[in-house]
């Protein structure tokens, strides 16, 4: 019975060609999120320079979290823009 | 005392002696009132993502600072008295890191992060090992 199951969400995996899992900041030997860090900054923000949504970067809540205030201090120091045409 | 990091940038048409000597000068700053300036870090002339009062250059320096308030409460009335510095920002943080700063750190080691899944993206971008 349970491994009917498990088949079956194999199956729907592949179907739906499962994303790669798991936030990049959260594993170990990660990058420090850091408002002195545009460099990674940059990553997490679009063309424009507004912060990506984490249903497209997979970053974890917490991180994001740490990511909004770093990029907003980082724009406060003209190291990120805050609209880039 | 707390811990604190500022960072300030001067006007791109003074030279680097005098952007020194404006650190030092605010060091003393802090000095006199019973602080500690634990780190000092030059950037150098860099790129403003946007323009500041007409400038779009700008010498960065950054201060790791133990110091009681009233000392960062006066050092920022002088920054701001000065009109060669066009903008200073001050951060309050648990621990001063003794590594240099990411923007000045030479080792530059690509650690891949993918951005999105794998299958439906292939944006794949490289970024700095942490400073830990």
């Amino acid at each position: 019975m349970r491994e009917q199951d498990s088949g079956a969400e194999v199956s729907k995996k592949s179907f739906f060609k499962r994303r790669s899992k798991g936030c990049p900041l959260s594993e170990p030997g990660a990058p420090k999120v850091d408002y002195k860090n545009p460099k990674l900054l940059l990553r997490f923000v679009s063309e424009r320079g507004r912060m990506l949504p984490r249903r497209i970067t997979y970053i974890s809540a917490k991180k994001q979290r740490e990511l909004k205030i770093a990029i907003k201090r980082a724009r406060n120091l003209a190291l990120l823009p805050f609209v880039d045409n | 005392m707390p811990l604190y990091e500022s960072t300030y940038i001067t006007r791109q048409d003074i030279s680097s002696q005098e952007v020194e000597k404006l650190a030092d000068a605010y060091t003393k700053v802090i000095g006199e009132l019973n602080g500690q300036v634990k780190k000092i870090e030059q950037w150098g002339l860099r790129d403003l993502a946007y323009p500041i009062k007409k400038c779009t250059k700008g010498y960065y320096t950054f201060m790791g600072i133990d110091a009681p308030i009233e000392a960062i409460n006066e050092m920022e009335r002088k920054i701001k008295l000065n009109e060669d510095i066009i903008r200073c920002f001050t951060v309050r943080v648990e621990e001063i890191e003794e590594n240099p700063s990411p923007l000045i750190a030479p080792d530059d080691s690509g650690d891949e992060i993918v951005i999105g899944g794998k299958e439906d993206r292939v944006e794949r971008v490289t970024t700095e090992e942490g400073a830990e």
